[in-house]
């Protein structure tokens, strides 16, 4: 009789569906959508009366921002609980939102927020290094260049932070977040500099 | 200001493209929204309903709120197994809560175990990250947003559901395990009693000995019992999942022919998921397991008649559709 792969096993084993996924995932589906401004508070309407569908689009095109936001503040391994809380949050307050427009800088604004909480109802402890034994493999280098980045001042940090880690243009990041592309262009540009300069780059 | 810093579709920089190719492990990897809670009271409903509710308290304080109420109202216990889990900052320790809004987070080295109310326990393994929906007479609902959770409910059906990313399990009084990955793929493998999977309409009864995955946008599959051979697992997950009905043809001419007698709960399933052109193939191997009853015809079951789906259904000898509908209808979701 043959052995029965065990629970994680078979959803591991079922890799073809995957590329599908991705390529059709959520975070990856960073154009701005159909019906524009609109469209969006079209989106922000439904998803505030429950359409999980809705709130689905919203998730895909802000998590990047919110993530990204988030990696710039708290231990990489708090991230992504602190990214679903910050999706609950906003959906729990989505008729406080006035401008449907703002969406993405109101919900930058919460990720900030609710990093703030994080760090200061952290309890006292030992740090540990953000790379255990265990976790997802992630170069020192890596690391070491995020630290880097967590350093900087908070527009540049933010600003790297969405178009190293999460591969969004400028133009993206200047819709995401609510900046005027000449902000994000003056992030970008003196975030690069510091950044050199704390990892001693030629 | 080097164009591929502003464009990432500009020729590129390899001093930028070196630090992108450190960094991009780190992005976002989580690719399926949370459940939503059940929806936040807007404030003309909370203007209009203030006056009822006033009167409702005062109702509820001349009767008195019992003991057991003012604990339930507490939330649910929580004790760690191993490791470390938290109920949002505050770790569990031997006793904590789950409170309504909460979220149960376990680590790699932590596992919990939940009492759900006084129908069961849940026990939430390692990576793994709940979320208690509601909690209330005849009705418990938590989120699995990732992770495992293995649940033992004795309570009558559809009393405790689990939401995941891409399917609502509902508990027909059983014991099952439920598995959701990061991108929202899940796998629920029931091991005593039955779960009925749900997703817009879209339904998969999974009984004892069987598994059924949820695809996120899909919904779940189809379920098939745990013994069959992995190309009739693989047929089907082509059938489920593989698209053009063209290219899965041979997919399904080999779980047709290779189905065994009990896997007629997996034909009944698949008669109405296939496209009406090849209905009739899927209907004729089910016959060929299971006789129709007395009372369905060939034609109701390519029309997808309900009744005599739910006929045919009951003569598999599994157990009565029936109670799932009335429940159903006295439960909408």
């Amino acid at each position: 009789m043959k052995a029965v792969p065990s629970f994680v096993e078979q959803v591991l084993a079922f890799p073809r569906l995957r590329p599908a996924l991705k390529s059709g995932g959520a975070a990856e589906e960073a154009a701005p959508r159909p019906g524009g401004a609109s469209g969006l508070a079209a989106t922000i309407r439904a998803a505030a009366d429950g359409d999980q569908d809705a709130f689905g689009r919203l998730y895909a095109d802000h998590v990047r921002l919110v993530h990204a936001i988030l990696l710039g503040r708290v231990p990489r391994a708090d991230v992504d609980d602190l990214a679903q809380d910050v999706f609950l949050t906003a959906y729990s307050r989505l008729d406080a939102l006035r401008d449907p427009s703002a969406f993405g800088s109101w919900i930058g604004a919460i990720a900030r927020n609710r990093a703030t909480d994080f760090l200061r109802q952290r309890r006292p402890q030992v740090e540990l290094p953000d790379e255990l034994p265990g976790g997802d493999a992630i170069a020192a280098e890596s690391l070491a260049v995020l630290d880097a980045i967590r350093r900087l001042p908070e527009a540049y940090r933010d600003t790297l932070l969405l178009r190293l880690v999460e591969g969004m243009s400028g133009n993206e990041i200047a819709e995401r977040t609510g900046l005027t592309s000449a902000s994000v262009r003056v992030n970008l540009h003196r975030g690069m500099k510091l950044l050199r300069e704390k990892l001693e780059l030629p | 200001m080097s164009d591929y810093l502003w464009d990432p579709n500009a020729e590129p920089d390899p001093e930028i493209e070196r630090l992108e190719r450190l960094l991009r492990p780190l992005a976002a990897r989580t690719h399926t929204a949370p459940v939503l809670p059940a929806r936040p009271m807007r404030w003309m409903t909370a203007r209009f309903l203030a006056p009822a509710l006033g009167v409702a308290a005062a109702v509820l304080l001349m009767v008195g709120v019992t003991w057991q109420s003012a604990s339930r109202s507490f939330g649910w216990a929580v004790e760690s197994i191993s490791g470390d889990p938290r109920v949002g900052s505050t770790s569990v320790g031997s006793g904590g809560h789950l409170g309504v809004g909460q979220m149960l987070v376990t680590d790699s080295s932590s596992r919990a175990r939940i009492d759900v109310s006084s129908i069961g326990q849940v026990t939430i393994d390692v990576n793994s990250r709940v979320r208690l929906i509601e909690s209330r007479d005849g009705r418990h609902r938590l989120a699995l947003d990732r992770g495992t959770l293995r649940a033992m409910i004795v309570a009558p059906p559809g009393e405790f559901v689990v939401d995941t990313p891409s399917a609502r399990a509902t508990d027909l009084g059983c014991a099952y395990t439920l598995h959701v990955d990061d991108d929202g793929l899940g796998l629920l493998s029931v091991q005593s009693g039955w779960v009925a999977f749900e997703f817009k309409g879209r339904e998969s009864f999974v009984p004892a000995g069987a598994s059924c995955r949820t695809v996120p946008r899909d919904g779940p599959g189809t379920p098939r019992y745990d013994d069959v051979d992995q190309p009739f697992q693989d047929s089907l997950d082509e059938v489920d999942y593989g698209g053009d009905p063209k290219q899965t043809e041979p997919s399904l001419e080999y779980v047709l022919q290779h189905a065994r007698p009990r896997d007629a709960m997996t034909l009944w399933h698949l008669v109405s998921r296939v496209d009406a052109a090849r209905r009739g193939a899927v209907v004729d191997a089910l016959a060929a397991r299971v006789p129709m009853p007395n009372g369905v015809t060939r034609d109701e079951a390519m029309r997808l008649d309900r009744a005599s789906l739910d006929a045919w259904w009951n003569a598999l000898g599994l157990d009565d559709a029936s109670w799932w509908r009335v429940w159903k209808r006295a439960y909408p979701q």
